[in-house]
C-alpha cells in the first residue's frame, strides 16, 4: 500500500462527488487545451495563408479598410473597383517586380451532387504573372492561356466536392459552358476552393469590362515594400495593404475574441479550483475522527496532509487527462464554433496538436491540483489526535 | 523500569471561562506484562486519562514517562515517533478505514511507519486476532466482533510496548465482548502490556489491576492478579488524593 492507492480507495468512498469535482477540471483543462491549441493553429494558418498569395502588397480601391483587404484575400467581395489604368501606374513604380490584377466575383450555384444552392468564388487572373505569383502550382489537365474564352481552372477541393474533373463542361449558372481545362493539385490554401477563368472572360461574364478588384504586388526588394507602398498610394483611389498590416488586422479582430476566451478560461478554472478546494475541505471535515484515528496509529501531520494531496493530484490529473483527450477528441467541434465566432478565420485545420501543448495542460492541472491541495492538506496536517477523534476541527 | 509512569497528572478543559477538572493530580504506574483496566462512571476523566497516557493528548500539568522517556514539553513530531514505536490503540468505534479490506486496514500502521510491511508479518497478525480467513473481507462485510479484532490487529501491527483500549467491547455483545477480552487475555499472557478503559465491571475484574476513576482522581487501586489465583479477594484500596 502507498499513499496513491490510500487516496484513490479515499476517493471512491465518494464517487458521484469526485466524478463531479474531475469532471469540473476536465472541463476548465479542456477549454484551456482548446483555446491554446486554436490560438497556436490560428497564427500557423494565417501565416500560411499570407504566404499562400505569393504577394507583399495589396493594392485595394481607396476606402477599402483593411477588415475588407482580408477578406479579398479570403474571397470577400467588395462593392468598389480599380481600373487598367490604375494597374499601369502602378506597374511603373520603380521597386515593383510583378503586378498583376485580379477581378473577384461570388456566384450561387446549384451543388452538382446535393442539389442545395452554395456560394463560390471566381476570380479572374493574367495566368502567365499569376503563375510567377505562384511557382509551386501544379495542375492536372493544363493551364488555360489569357487568350482562351469558355475555359476554367479549379481548386481540388472544389473538384472533389463536386466530383469534377478535367474536360468537364458547366452546365448552369454563370460559366455555363465553360470547359474545366485543368484542376490545381492541392494547396492547402484557399485556392483549394475556388473557379479561376481568364481576367477578360471575368470581366465579360460579370458585366466588369475594365474593372479589377485587386492588383496583387510582388516587390524586387522585401526590404522596400514600405517605400513601394508609400509610392502606390499617391495614386488617386489606389490604397496599399500590405501583408504584416492584414496579418496585423487579422490578428487584432482575433485579438478581441481571444480575451474574451481568455476570460471565459480564467472563470472556468477559478471556479473549477474552488470546486476542487470545497470538495477536499468538505471531504477533510468529515473524516476528521478518521485522521484522529491516522495519527493514533502513527500517522505525521505531513503523512495526513500527503494522503490530502494525492487526492487533489490524482483528481486534477485525472481530469486534466480527461479534459485533454476530450479537447482532441472534441476538436472540430470546437473548431466550428470557433469559425463561426471570429469574423476572419483562416482556411484549414485551426487546432495545433502538439506534445508540448499536452504536456503543458497535464503540467498546469497538476499545479492546480497543487495549488487547490495545500490549503486542505495543511488544515487536515494540523489537528491534534484528540481534537480530530473529537471531530473538533476548526 | 515502568512501562509507563505518570506523576501528579492534571488535565484541565476550558470551555469559555469555565474550567473543567478532567483529571486531577493522578499517579499512575504500568509495569511490562500488566493487564490494567480503568472503570468509573461517565464524566469521571477514564477517556482523559488514557488520552493522556497514550500521547494523544497533553496533560496541563504533571509528568507521564513513557518506556523510560519523558514526554512532557516533547515536540508533535516526536510525539508522533514515539506513539508509533510504543503504543497501540484501539477505539470503541473501530475507525477502520471502510475501503480498505481487513489485511490492508492492518498494514495502514506501516505505511506511516515506513516499515516493511511483508505478507508474513500481516498474516501472523490475522491469525493471532482469529482472522486468517477474513483478511479479504471489507470493514462491511464484517461483524462488530470481527471489525474490533481488526482494529486490535492494526495496534498489533507496529509491535507496541502497550496497548490501550477505550471501550473495546463498548459496541459489541456480551458474548463477543468476552470473546475480544479472551484475545486480549491470550495477548497479554505473551508478554503485552494492556490498559483497558471500560464500564464492564465483570470483563474489568478479569484483569490484574483495576483502577477506579471518579471527578477525574483515582478513588481505588485494586490487585486482582491474586484473585485470579486464590479463592479469597485481596483488595488493596488506596485514596491517591482526596
Amino acid at each position: 500500500m502507498n499513499f496513491l492507492s490510500l487516496a484513490i480507495k479515499n476517493l471512491l468512498r465518494r464517487r458521484g462527488r469526485t466524478l463531479l469535482t474531475v469532471m469540473g477540471v476536465a472541463i476548465a483543462i479542456s477549454v484551456l487545451f482548446s483555446l491554446l491549441s486554436l490560438n497556436s493553429g490560428y497564427q500557423k494558418q494565417l501565416d500560411k495563408e499570407m504566404n499562400s498569395l505569393g504577394a507583399n502588397v495589396l493594392a485595394v480601391p481607396k476606402g477599402c479598410p483593411y477588415e475588407a483587404a482580408s477578406l479579398i484575400i479570403h474571397g470577400g467581395v467588395i462593392p468598389k473597383f480599380l481600373s487598367e489604368s490604375d494597374l499601369q501606374k502602378i506597374r511603373n513604380i520603380s521597386g515593383v517586380e510583378l503586378a498583376t490584377p485580379m477581378l473577384m466575383e461570388q456566384f450561387i450555384k446549384k451543388n452538382s451532387i446535393t442539389g442545395k444552392d452554395e456560394p463560390h468564388i471566381a476570380l479572374g487572373i493574367n495566368i502567365d504573372e499569376y503563375k510567377q505569383l505562384k511557382p509551386w502550382w501544379g495542375v492536372q489537365g493544363r493551364f488555360f492561356t489569357n487568350n482562351e474564352t469558355d475555359v476554367k481552372l479549379i481548386g481540388r477541393a472544389l473538384a472533389d466536392k463536386e466530383n469534377i474533373t478535367v474536360g468537364f463542361v458547366m452546365p448552369a449558372g454563370p460559366f455555363k459552358g465553360f470547359t474545366t481545362v485543368g484542376v490545381l493539385n492541392r494547396t492547402g490554401d484557399q485556392d483549394d476552393n475556388f473557379h479561376f477563368v481568364p481576367l477578360a472572360e471575368a470581366q465579360r461574364v460579370f458585366n466588369k469590362t475594365g474593372l479589377i478588384t485587386t492588383i496583387a504586388i510582388k516587390v524586387k526588394d522585401v526590404n522596400q515594400i514600405s517605400e513601394v507602398s508609400a509610392e502606390m498610394e499617391k495614386i488617386p483611389d489606389v490604397q496599399a495593404v500590405t501583408m504584416t498590416q492584414v496579418m496585423g488586422t487579422v490578428m487584432n479582430l482575433a485579438g478581441s475574441a481571444e480575451s474574451l476566451l481568455m476570460t471565459v478560461i480564467a472563470i472556468a478554472l477559478i471556479i473549477s479550483a474552488f470546486g476542487i478546494i470545497n470538495t477536499l475541505l468538505m471531504s477533510v471535515n468529515e473524516r476528521t475522527k478518521e485522521f484522529g484515528m491516522m495519527k493514533a496509529i502513527g500517522a505525521s501531520g505531513l503523512d495526513i496532509g500527503k494522503t490530502v494531496m494525492a487526492e487533489t493530484l490524482f483528481i486534477t490529473v485525472i481530469g486534466g487527462v480527461i479534459g485533454t483527450v476530450g479537447a482532441i477528441v472534441g476538436s472540430s467541434l470546437i473548431e466550428g464554433y470557433v469559425k463561426g465566432v471570429l469574423p476572419y478565420t483562416p482556411r484549414g485545420s485551426l487546432i495545433a496538436l502538439s506534445p508540448e501543448l499536452i504536456a503543458f495542460c497535464l503540467v498546469f492541472s497538476v499545479v492546480l491540483g497543487l495549488i487547490c491541495g495545500i490549503y486542505p492538506a495543511f488544515k487536515s496536517s494540523r489537528l491534534t489526535p484528540m481534537g480530530a477523534i473529537r471531530g473538533g476541527i476548526e | 523500569m515502568s512501562v509507563l509512569e505518570a506523576k501528579d497528572l492534571t488535565k484541565i478543559y476550558r470551555r469559555g471561562r469555565e474550567e473543567i477538572y478532567a483529571l486531577k493530580h493522578v499517579d499512575f504506574n504500568v509495569n511490562p506484562g500488566d493487564f490494567v483496566s480503568i472503570i468509573g462512571p461517565s464524566g469521571s476523566g477514564k477517556t482523559a486519562l488514557l488520552n493522556v497516557l497514550g500521547c494523544l493528548d497533553t496533560p496541563t500539568s504533571g509528568s507521564l514517562q513513557l518506556n523510560g522517556t519523558e514526554t512532557n514539553g516533547m515536540k508533535e513530531t516526536d510525539l508522533v515517533k514515539l506513539r508509533r514505536d510504543n503504543i497501540g490503540f484501539v477505539f470503541q468505534q473501530f475507525y477502520l478505514m471502510p475501503t480498505l479490506t481487513a489485511r490492508e486496514n492492518i498494514e495502514l500502521p506501516l505505511l506511516f511507519s515506513k516499515r516493511d510491511g511483508n505478507k508474513s508479518k500481516i498474516d501472523d497478525v490475522l491469525e493471532m486476532v482469529g482472522l486468517a480467513d477474513r483478511g479479504d473481507h471489507l470493514p462491511g462485510q464484517l461483524s462488530g466482533g470481527e471489525m474490533q479484532r481488526v482494529a486490535i490487529g492494526r495496534a498489533l501491527i507496529n509491535d507496541p510496548k502497550i496497548i490501550l483500549a477505550d471501550e473495546p467491547t463498548g459496541n459489541l455483545d456480551s458474548a463477543t465482548s468476552k470473546m475480544i477480552f479472551e484475545l486480549f487475555s491470550e495477548l497479554n499472557m505473551k508478554g503485552l502490556t494492556l490498559i483497558i478503559v471500560t464500564h464492564n465491571l465483570d470483563l474489568a475484574r478479569q484483569v490484574q489491576k483495576m483502577y477506579t476513576l471518579r471527578d477525574g482522581q483515582i478513588v481505588s487501586c485494586e490487585d486482582l492478579a491474586c484473585v485470579q489465583g486464590r479463592d479469597d479477594l485481596v483488595i488493596q484500596q488506596e485514596v491517591v488524593r482526596a
